[in-house]
C-alpha cells in the first residue's frame, strides 16, 4: 500500500481521534457548586479546627486541617496543656481510622455462625428496635464494656447501666491499676499525679517507658526536651528491658525483672543515710531514719537487683547508689513503678517505692517534682478507670453462670486483650449471651457480636476527657466533631443511641441530658462556668491555677512500703522473662488496623507489621538463633511463634515481645500475616494477679523459647539504606558525642 | 535546619507526620522487605558498645539541602537544581527516573516511585492537595514542605500592614512537618536568609572551623559526611554523654 | 518496503499529531469551542454593562474567595437564589423581553436548590497538571499598591494603569468575560507556561520552580 495523501489524512485521524481518547479525565474537567456553601467548604481553602485524640496514651489536643469538609493533616494544638502543640507518632493515624476502608458502613446482623464474622447490613430502624428490645428484656442482665474513658462519655454509660440495672465495665489491655492503687493509697487521688521532669535536674525512672507509651509519653517528651535544654539535665532509668525510654537515657541499668522496688528504696537509704534527703525523715520513717530501711541498703540488695558488673562503670552498687544520689539531692525527680514495672506480683511495691522516693526528695507539689492530680472538675468519670483483671474473671463467670445475658462494646476489645486463660471468648461464645458491639471496626470481640451499631469515628463525633495525668493542674479537654462523615457511610453517636434508647424505654429521666452534646455543653457552661464556643475553640478548658493537693504523707510511709516488699513471682517455667510491652504506634493492638501505626518502624529494631521477640545478641547467638528464625514462645498458658530479633541491648534471659499482633478479625491490615510472623502475646500469660489490686501482672510471665525450624524476612527499616556511614564509620565517628563537660 | 540529636528520643512523630503531609503511599510490608520502602525523614539507629554499656543511638535523616548538592549535576534533564532560597528542588514533572541522582546521594535520601501511587477506597480523601501525588517512575525527595512555606509567604504578604501574630496556625504553618510535629523539639528550622534566625549561630559556627578545625568548634555542631564538603544545610548537635562509654577513645 | 515505509510515516505522523494536539488542547485553548454547560449561564446578562442590558454585577460577588484564597471557586447554588428568589420568571415584565429558555433556566436553578442536587459545571480554564496557581496573589498585585503603568507580556499587550478593578484584574486573564454569554476559552490568555514565565520575569516575581510546582 502506497502512501497517499487520502492514506496520510486516514491515519492521520485515527491518531488524532487516539490523542484524543486518553487526554484527560473527565472528573478533572468537571466542577461543583454546593448547594448551600458553609465556610469551611471553600475550595482551596483549609480551616483548622480545635478538637482532641484520646487514642493515644494521655490523650492530646489536636487541631484539625479541614479542606472541602475533608481532614487532612493533625498537629498538635499548641494551647493545649499536655502536648503543647507537638504529637505523637500516632496522632495522623486518626486520619486513617477515619478514612479506613474498613469501616463498618452501617448496621449489621449477624449473618451466621457466631464469631463467624458473616454480617449482613439492616437498617437503623430495625437496629435500633432491637438494641432497644435486648435492653428492655435484658437490661438487668446487662454488661457495658467500653474503653476508658472519663467525663460525658463514662457519665452516659454509668446512667444507662444504672438504669436498667446492669453495670459498665472500662477495659484496657495495659492493666496499670497496681500503679493506681499505689497513688490513690500514698497520694489520694484518683488520677495519675504528673511528673514536672522539664524542671527537674536529675530524674531517676523505675520500668515505665514514659517516653514511648507510659502516662502521657508526648507530654512527658515534650518536657524531656526542654529537661535537655540549658542545664542538661541527667537521667537514669533502671529497666530489666532495653525500652526506648533506658535508649535515651543518660544511664541505662539492667535490673533484675520485678526488682525496681529494691532498687528505689536503696535509694532511699541512701540518701537517708548520706543526709541528702529533704523530706520530712523523721515523719517518713516512724523516727527510725535509715534503720526502717536497712534491709534495703544497696549491698543487701545487690543481689536482687542483679545489676551486671560491668554497667556500674567500676563502682561498686553501694558507690554507684551513693553518687547518684548526691545527684538526685538538688533538683531530684523518681518515676516509674507503673507500666511493666507495676504488673508483676509485687507490682503495688514498685510503684509504691518510686512515689515514696519523691517524698523523701521533698519534691512532692513542688516545681521540677512530683505534682499531685487536681481535683476533677466536673461530675462523673472516675469509675471509667480500667477494671482490673479480677473484675473480667468475674465477667467471665458471670457469663457462665447466666448472671450476664447482655454485652453491649464499645471501642474496647477484651477478648483479644485478656489472657485466654480469663476465659472471656469461651463464656462469650455461648449462645444465650446476646452481643451488641458498637465498634467502628471489626475486632476479635466485634466478630462474636450480634448485632453492630457502628460508632461514629473520633473526628466525628462530640467528646470529652479528663486527660490522665494532667499536667499538675485541671484539664478538661473537648472533642468536637470536624467533618461530617463520607456519604457511603452511616454511623451514628453511641452515647446519643444510649440516651435515644432510655427515652425510648421510659428511662429518659434517670439519664444526665438529652444528647452527648448537650451534656459537654453543660458541663463547660454550668460546671466549669465558660463559654462554650470559647471552649471548642481552645479545644478544652484549663485553669492554670488549680494545682492539686496531696495530704502530707502518712506517718511511716517508707516503712510502710518496705513491708510491702517481695519478690515478684514468676508464672510459669523457662530460661527467659516475659516480657510484652505496648507497641510504640500499634499500642496494645488498638492501632492494628491502621497502615501508618503499622508501617512505622519500631523506635529500637526499626522492625515493622510483624510481631517479633527481641533476645540478646549474644546469647541468641549462643542458642544458634538467628534474625528472622521462627521460634516457638511458650507461656504459662500455651505458646506462639514470632520472629527472632537479636538486639544487642536487651539483658541475656530477657524476651521481649510487642503487643499488638496476631489479630485474627477485621481489617487486613490488621489481620493478613500468618501467625509466625503476627501473634498476640496476651494471649499466653498466666491470669496471674498483682497482689493487693486484683490487676493483670502481664511482666510476671517466664517462658521457653524454641527455634521452629523456620525462617522469615523481617520486615525493617534497618538496613534498607545502606548508608556509607555504616560501611566506612563505626558508629561513633557517624554518631559524634561529647562528654558533659565539653557541652555548651 | 538543625538537629538537636541529645534531644531525638528517636520516637518517630516526625516520619508519620511527613508522610501525612507528603502524601506518601502506604509503605507495606512488602516495600519494607524488598527495601524500596520511602520515608523522606527516617530515624537511622545506631547501635554503640555493648551490653551492658549498650547505647541506640538516633539520627532523622532527611534531604541535607546541600550547597554543593552531588545530585545537581547528574541530572541529564535539571530535574534537581538549588534554588535561591536554598533549598534543593525536585521537579517532578521535569524527571524521568534514570536515578543517578539517587546513587550521587551520600545521604540516600531520594527516593524512587517504584510503583504507581496508591491508596486503599476513601483514604484518598486524605491526601494533601497542596502536594502533587507523585506518578511511577520519578524520583522525590524532602521539600522541606515548601508548599507550608509558600502558603505562609501569601499570608504573610496578604497581610502586610497587619499583625503578623493574629493566627498562631498560620504562623506555625512555617515549619516543615517533621519540625511542628517533634515532641522534644529537636527539629529547630529557619531562613538563614534571615539574619536573626536562632538556627544562625549554629551554621557561622560550623563555617568558622570547617574540616580540620572541628574541634574548635563553639557549640556542638558538625554535619553528616563533611569531609565530602557538601556543605548541608541541615546541622546536627553532637549528643551529650554524660556516661561516655569506656572504650570511646581507643578509636 | 512499502509497507515499511508506510508504517515509518504512520508513527512520524501519529507523533506529530499527538504532539500538535496535546499543545494546543492541554491546556485546552486555541481549540474548542465552550463545553455545554448543564444550565447555560450567560455572564452578559449578569456581569455585562447596565447599558448593553446587562446587571454589572461584580465577579469577586459570586467567584467569593478569589480575593482572598488560591481558588476563584464557582458559587454555590445558594448564591444563585439571592438575586432568584426574586427573579425567577414569574414576576418579569413582558416589557423584559424574556426569552422563555431562560425561564426555564431559572427554573432549574430553583430545582437544584429546592431538591438539594448540587450542580456539575463543566471547567472551562484549567492550568496544566502540577500547577498550584493562586488567585489571591494576582488579584493582589494588579488591584493594590503605587499607580503605575505596565505592559504585561501576555494576550494584546497593551498598556496597563494599575491598580485595577478586581473586574478588569480577572480580564487581563480571561479575557472579557462579560461580554461573553459562553465563556470562550480561545478569547482567554493562554495558561501555557511560558505565559506564566513571561509575566513573572517581566515583574521581578521568583521563576523558582516551587512558586508554583510543589
Amino acid at each position: 500500500m502506497k502512501l497517499t495523501r487520502r492514506n496520510f489524512l486516514a491515519w492521520a485521524g485515527i491518531a488524532a481521534t487516539g490523542a484524543i481518547a486518553c487526554d484527560l479525565f473527565d472528573d478533572e474537567l468537571r466542577v461543583q457548586s454546593p448547594v448551600d456553601i458553609p465556610e469551611d467548604l471553600v475550595s482551596g481553602r483549609d480551616n483548622w479546627y480545635a478538637t482532641y485524640d484520646a487514642s493515644v496514651p494521655g490523650g492530646q489536643g489536636i487541631l484539625v486541617r479541614v479542606m472541602e469538609g475533608r481532614a487532612k493533616k493533625v498537629r498538635g494544638n499548641p494551647r493545649f496543656p499536655t502536648n503543647q502543640g507537638k504529637q505523637s507518632p500516632a496522632a495522623d493515624a486518626i486520619l486513617q481510622s477515619l478514612y479506613h476502608p474498613d469501616r463498618i458502613a452501617g448496621p449489621m446482623l449477624r449473618n451466621g455462625p457466631r464469631g463467624a464474622g458473616q454480617f449482613r447490613p439492616i437498617s437503623w430502624e430495625e437496629a435500633l428496635n432491637r438494641f432497644n428490645a435486648a435492653v428492655a428484656e435484658r437490661g438487668d442482665r446487662m454488661l457495658l464494656i467500653t474503653e476508658p474513658r472519663p467525663g460525658a462519655f463514662a457519665r452516659i454509660c454509668d446512667s444507662f447501666a444504672d438504669a436498667f440495672g446492669g453495670r459498665h465495665l472500662a477495659f484496657d489491655t495495659v492493666d496499670d491499676s497496681a500503679y493506681r492503687h499505689a497513688v490513690k493509697d500514698i497520694m489520694g487521688s484518683d488520677g495519675q499525679p504528673y511528673h514536672d521532669i522539664a524542671n527537674a535536674e536529675t530524674l531517676v525512672s523505675f520500668g515505665s517507658d514514659f517516653l514511648s507509651t507510659w502516662g502521657n509519653p508526648t507530654a512527658y517528651s515534650v518536657a524531656y526536651g526542654k529537661f535537655r535544654s540549658g542545664h542538661r539535665g541527667r537521667h537514669v532509668h533502671f529497666d530489666p528491658r532495653y525500652s526506648m525510654t533506658a535508649a535515651n537515657a543518660d544511664k541505662w541499668l539492667p535490673i533484675a525483672p520485678g526488682a525496681e522496688g529494691y532498687a528505689a528504696l536503696a535509694l532511699a537509704w541512701t540518701l537517708i543515710e548520706m543526709g541528702l534527703a529533704e523530706g520530712d525523715v523523721a515523719r517518713l520513717t516512724n523516727g527510725q531514719g535509715a534503720a526502717a530501711l536497712n534491709a534495703f541498703r544497696p549491698d543487701a540488695v545487690a543481689g536482687a537487683l542483679q545489676i551486671p558488673d560491668a554497667a556500674l562503670d567500676g563502682a561498686t552498687v553501694a558507690q554507684f547508689f551513693a553518687e547518684l544520689a548526691s545527684k538526685l539531692a538538688h533538683g531530684g525527680l523518681a518515676m516509674g513503678g507503673g507500666g511493666a514495672a507495676g504488673a508483676y506480683s509485687n507490682g503495688r511495691f514498685n510503684a509504691s517505692a518510686a512515689l515514696a522516693l519523691n517524698y523523701l526528695l521533698g519534691n512532692v507539689g513542688q516545681p521540677g517534682g512530683l505534682l499531685p492530680a487536681p481535683d476533677t472538675p466536673i461530675p462523673g468519670g472516675i469509675d471509667a478507670r480500667p477494671a482490673p483483671l479480677s473484675d473480667w474473671q468475674g465477667v467471665a463467670s458471670d457469663i457462665a453462670a447466666g448472671a450476664t445475658r447482655l454485652v453491649i462494646v464499645h471501642n474496647a476489645d477484651p477478648v483479644y486483650g485478656l489472657p485466654a486463660r480469663v476465659g472471656l471468648a469461651d463464656a462469650l461464645s455461648n449462645e444465650a449471651v446476646a452481643i451488641i458491639s458498637a465498634s467502628p471496626f471489626i475486632d476479635e470481640t466485634t466478630a462474636m457480636a450480634d448485632l453492630l451499631i457502628p460508632d461514629r469515628a473520633a473526628l466525628e463525633s462530640w467528646g470529652d476527657d479528663l486527660p490522665d495525668p494532667m499536667p499538675g493542674h485541671t484539664v478538661y479537654a473537648v472533642q468536637q466533631p470536624v467533618v461530617n462523615p463520607l456519604s457511603d457511610l452511616d454511623p451514628r453517636s453511641f452515647p446519643d443511641v444510649l440516651l435515644n434508647a432510655a427515652a425510648d424505654l421510659g428511662q429518659g429521666a434517670s439519664m444526665p441530658a438529652d444528647s452527648h452534646e448537650a451534656l459537654i455543653r453543660s458541663n463547660i457552661e454550668d460546671e466549669l462556668g465558660a463559654d462554650f464556643t470559647e471552649a471548642l475553640q481552645n479545644g478544652g478548658w484549663w485553669n492554670e491555677n488549680s494545682a492539686g493537693s496531696a495530704p502530707p504523707p502518712a506517718s511511716g510511709l517508707l516503712a510502710n512500703v518496705a513491708a510491702l516488699a517481695a519478690p515478684a513471682a514468676a508464672n510459669g517455667t523457662g530460661e527467659f522473662q516475659l516480657l510484652p510491652y505496648p507497641h510504640h504506634t500499634v499500642l496494645d493492638g488498638r492501632n492494628a488496623h491502621l497502615p501508618w501505626a503499622q508501617s512505622t518502624p519500631d523506635p529500637i529494631t526499626t522492625v515493622v507489621w510483624q510481631t517479633w521477640v527481641d533476645i540478646n545478641e549474644q546469647q541468641g547467638r549462643r542458642m544458634g538463633l538467628r534474625e528472622g528464625d521462627v521460634v516457638q514462645i511458650t507461656g504459662p498458658n500455651g505458646s506462639i511463634t514470632a520472629l527472632v530479633y537479636l538486639n544487642p541491648g536487651m539483658p541475656p534471659g530477657i524476651a521481649a515481645v510487642p503487643m499488638g499482633g496476631g489479630r485474627r478479625s477485621g481489617s487486613a491490615y490488621a489481620t493478613d500475616r500468618d501467625a509466625r510472623e503476627s501473634s498476640n502475646v496476651m494471649s499466653i500469660l498466666a491470669a496471674a494477679q498483682v497482689d493487693g489490686s486484683g490487676g493483670l501482672a502481664w511482666s510476671g510471665n517466664r517462658c521457653s523459647i524454641t527455634p521452629a525450624g523456620d525462617s522469615m524476612a523481617v520486615a525493617k527499616l534497618e538496613g534498607d539504606y545502606t548508608s556509607r556511614e555504616i560501611g566506612e564509620h563505626s558508629a561513633e565517628l557517624v554518631f559524634k558525642s561529647v562528654s558533659e563537660e565539653g557541652s555548651h | 535546619m538543625v538537629v538537636d540529636l541529645d534531644k531525638c528520643t528517636g520516637c518517630q512523630a516526625c516520619v508519620v507526620a511527613c508522610q501525612a503531609e507528603n502524601n506518601i503511599p502506604i509503605n507495606t510490608k512488602d516495600y519494607f522487605l524488598q527495601r524500596r520502602a520511602y520515608e523522606w525523614i527516617r530515624i537511622e539507629r545506631y547501635w554503640e558498645g555493648e551490653y551492658p554499656n549498650v547505647k541506640a543511638r538516633f539520627m532523622p535523616v532527611l534531604c541535607q539541602h546541600c550547597e554543593n548538592a552531588p545530585c545537581e549535576p547528574v541530572c541529564p534533564v535539571y530535574a534537581t537544581y538549588h534554588n535561591e532560597e536554598g533549598l534543593n528542588v525536585q521537579v517532578y514533572n521535569r524527571c524521568v527516573g534514570t536515578r543517578y541522582c539517587i546513587n550521587n546521594c551520600p545521604y540516600q535520601v531520594r527516593m524512587f516511585n517504584y510503583w504507581h501511587p496508591n491508596w486503599p477506597h476513601r483514604m484518598e480523601n486524605q491526601l494533601n492537595p497542596d502536594v502533587t501525588v507523585r506518578s511511577r517512575g520519578i524520583t522525590e525527595k524532602c521539600t522541606f514542605c515548601v508548599q507550608r512555606i509558600r502558603r505562609g509567604e501569601i499570608q504573610v504578604e496578604a497581610r502586610a500592614g497587619q499583625r503578623l501574630d493574629d493566627n498562631r496556625i498560620a504562623a506555625g504553618n512555617y515549619d516543615p512537618a517533621c519540625v511542628q510535629a517533634c515532641p522534644t523539639s529537636a527539629l529547630m528550622f529557619g531562613d538563614l536568609n534571615e539574619p536573626n534566625t536562632a538556627i544562625k549561630p549554629y551554621f557561622d559556627d560550623v563555617n568558622n572551623y570547617p574540616g580540620h578545625h572541628e574541634h574548635e568548634r563553639e557549640t556542638r555542631g558538625y554535619r553528616l559526611l563533611e569531609e565530602m564538603n557538601t556543605r548541608p544545610s541541615v546541622i546536627y548537635l553532637k549528643k551529650v554523654d554524660q556516661y561516655p562509654l569506656a572504650d570511646k577513645g581507643a578509636h | 518496503m512499502a509497507i515499511a515505509g508506510l508504517a515509518a510515516t504512520a508513527i512520524v505522523a501519529f507523533i506529530v499529531v499527538v504532539l500538535f494536539i496535546s499543545w494546543f488542547s492541554n491546556p485546552p485553548f486555541g481549540w474548542g469551542n465552550a463545553p455545554d454547560q448543564p444550565i447555560p449561564f450567560p455572564h452578559t446578562v449578569h456581569a455585562g454593562p447596565v447599558e448593553e442590558g446587562g446587571h454589572a454585577i461584580q465577579c469577586e460577588f459570586c467567584h467569593r474567595n478569589v480575593t482572598t484564597g488560591a481558588a476563584a471557586t464557582v458559587p454555590a447554588v445558594e448564591v444563585c437564589l439571592i438575586c432568584h428568589k426574586q427573579v425567577n420568571g414569574a414576576n418579569v415584565t413582558p416589557a423584559a423581553e424574556v426569552d422563555p429558555d431562560k425561564h426555564i433556566n431559572i427554573q432549574r436553578v430553583l430545582d437544584r436548590h429546592a431538591d438539594n442536587n448540587p450542580i456539575d459545571w463543566e471547567r472551562v480554564h484549567r492550568v496544566p497538571d502540577h500547577v498550584r496557581f493562586v488567585h489571591e496573589a494576582h488579584i493582589r498585585f494588579l488591584t493594590q499598591g503605587e499607580p503605575e503603568t505596565v505592559t504585561l507580556p501576555i494576550g494584546d499587550e497593551k498598556p496597563i494603569n494599575l491598580p485595577l478593578e478586581v473586574p478588569e484584574a480577572c480580564s487581563v486573564c480571561h479575557g472579557d468575560i462579560a461580554g461573553m454569554a459562553e465563556v470562550q476559552p480561545q478569547d482567554s490568555q493562554s495558561l501555557k507556561m511560558g505565559t506564566c514565565l513571561d509575566c513573572h520575569r517581566e515583574n521581578s516575581v521568583s521563576t523558582d520552580c516551587t512558586v508554583c510546582h510543589k
